[in-house]
């Protein structure tokens, strides 16, 4: 990602059309980790706006020798999230999707057959569904691995826990997510 | 190494994830395959992980850079000049605007051909509403009466070509066309053993009534050739 690096060191140079590229890099990727935590499509709008104002205004603190620009870029992330999940705990009464807003799934889809897509987008809401009822720190590192393909050390450096603490957070999280799939009714056939 | 339940749970996620050398990897299933608590517990967090890989990533809102460039690098300038003509033009040159174009132009010319407008000597006279209108309906009325003449002639193909194969498939021998009663039965009535006998009768008087019809419906047939027909048929 030393292409990230550049664009960095370009934007601080005040160049905007840097910025723009960085944007459009990776609004997506952090849209999605912010979906898949808040199961609402209008929270991960307003909060991936958050996390790009909160970049663009600490971009002179960013350190490449420190590790990847879309790392960093991660851990900003999910401190936010864990911050709106702090402010919104009192106001969530259940973990319901039902006030969510819909979400298309993403155009690569196409090329698929009707009925595989309709069986994808009902495993993605029920996936969705099962995600927001596990703990922020469970939650947070299933998505980051599973959904985000991250690695462990990657991981390790987002949430500044230790390697250890990592892989026990996806083990549980994913056995637990196992379990509430399983009491929802999917199963492996 | 022999494993129990508690370890299999804990190991789980480096299993999956391929972390485990082949030793233990061989142990590991060893203990799943034999055990009733372990290998459902392993198939349903297997399913999982694999149900989270197979997600597709959803799409952003269309609005959400625009959305976020605003908010960074303030409200976003137009281009004007000839620059912001090129960049309108860029965004004209699209599949689904070129589709829209051509659908557009289509419609056009099958309506402008429809009423009349002559595309080799285009006159300004053709597009007044009057003259439209009067094409149009001209069109329409020649149209119909092609399409009424079409199916006419079609019908008298057809009903000539019937009559033909008809006469065509009767027996040139006298005494076949004459329908011999079987002994013991009256002429006309169905016999169960033979049903084609009756069958034959009717159809030869059918064939006596559409040649009386031919005569009347052709009087430049002359009377004599009817007459022979006739008594062709009857015989």
């Amino acid at each position: 990602m030393e292409q990230d690096a550049q664009l960095v060191q370009q934007c601080l140079q005040g160049d905007g059309s840097a910025w723009e590229e960085l944007v459009r890099r990776h609004t997506r990727r952090i849209f999605n980790i912010c979906y898949r935590f808040t199961g609402n499509g209008t929270d991960a709008e307003d909060l991936s706006q958050d996390v790009f104002l909160r970049v663009y205004k600490t971009l002179g603190s960013y350190r490449s020798a420190h590790g990847g620009f879309a790392t960093w870029m991660t851990s900003v992330t999910r401190n936010l999230l864990i911050d709106h999940y702090r402010r919104t705990k009192r106001d969530r009464v259940t973990d319901s999707l039902e006030d969510a807003m819909p979400v298309v799934e993403n155009k690569e889809a196409f090329g698929r057959r009707p009925d595989q897509l309709a069986l994808l987008g009902e495993l993605s809401s029920q996936v969705q569904t099962a995600l927001t009822k596990l703990s922020p720190e469970l939650r947070e590192a299933v998505i980051l691995r599973d959904l985000q393909q991250l690695e462990y050390n990657e991981i390790r450096e987002v949430l500044d826990v230790p390697e250890g603490t990592v892989k026990s957070r996806i083990n549980r999280g994913r056995i637990e997510l196992a379990r509430v799939l399983q009491q929802m009714g999917v199963r492996p056939s | 190494m022999n494993w129990n339940c508690e370890q299999i749970e804990a190991r789980l996620s480096d299993y999956l994830d391929g972390l485990m050398d082949a030793a233990e990897k061989r142990d590991y299933d060893l203990h799943v395959k034999s055990c009733a608590q372990c290998a459902p517990l392993v198939a349903s967090v297997s399913h999982a992980v694999s149900t989270m890989h197979a997600l597709e990533p959803v799409a952003i809102p269309p609005r959400l850079v625009y959305g976020i460039l605003n908010q960074t690098l303030g409200p976003r300038e137009k281009t004007k000049g000839v620059r912001g003509a090129f960049d309108l033009l860029g965004s004209l040159f699209t599949a689904r605007f070129a589709y829209g174009v051509i659908s557009v132009a289509a419609t056009l010319v099958v309506v402008l051909a429809a009423s009349g407008f002559s595309f080799r000597k285009p006159k300004l006279a053709d597009l007044s509403p009057v003259n439209v209108y009067h094409n149009a309906d001209r069109f329409a009325h020649i149209a119909y009466a092609r399409s009424t003449k079409f199916v006419t002639d079609l019908r008298v193909v057809y009903e000539i070509q019937s009559r033909l194969s008809k006469d065509s498939d009767l027996p040139t021998d006298q005494e076949g066309t004459i329908p011999q009663p079987a002994p013991g039965k009256n002429p006309g009535s169905t016999d169960n053993d033979k049903p084609g006998s009756p069958k034959q009768q009717n159809r030869a008087n059918g064939l006596r009534r559409e040649v009386e019809v031919l005569a009347a419906l052709m009087p430049a047939m002359n009377g004599n050739m009817a007459a022979q027909l006739m008594g062709r048929s009857i015989r």
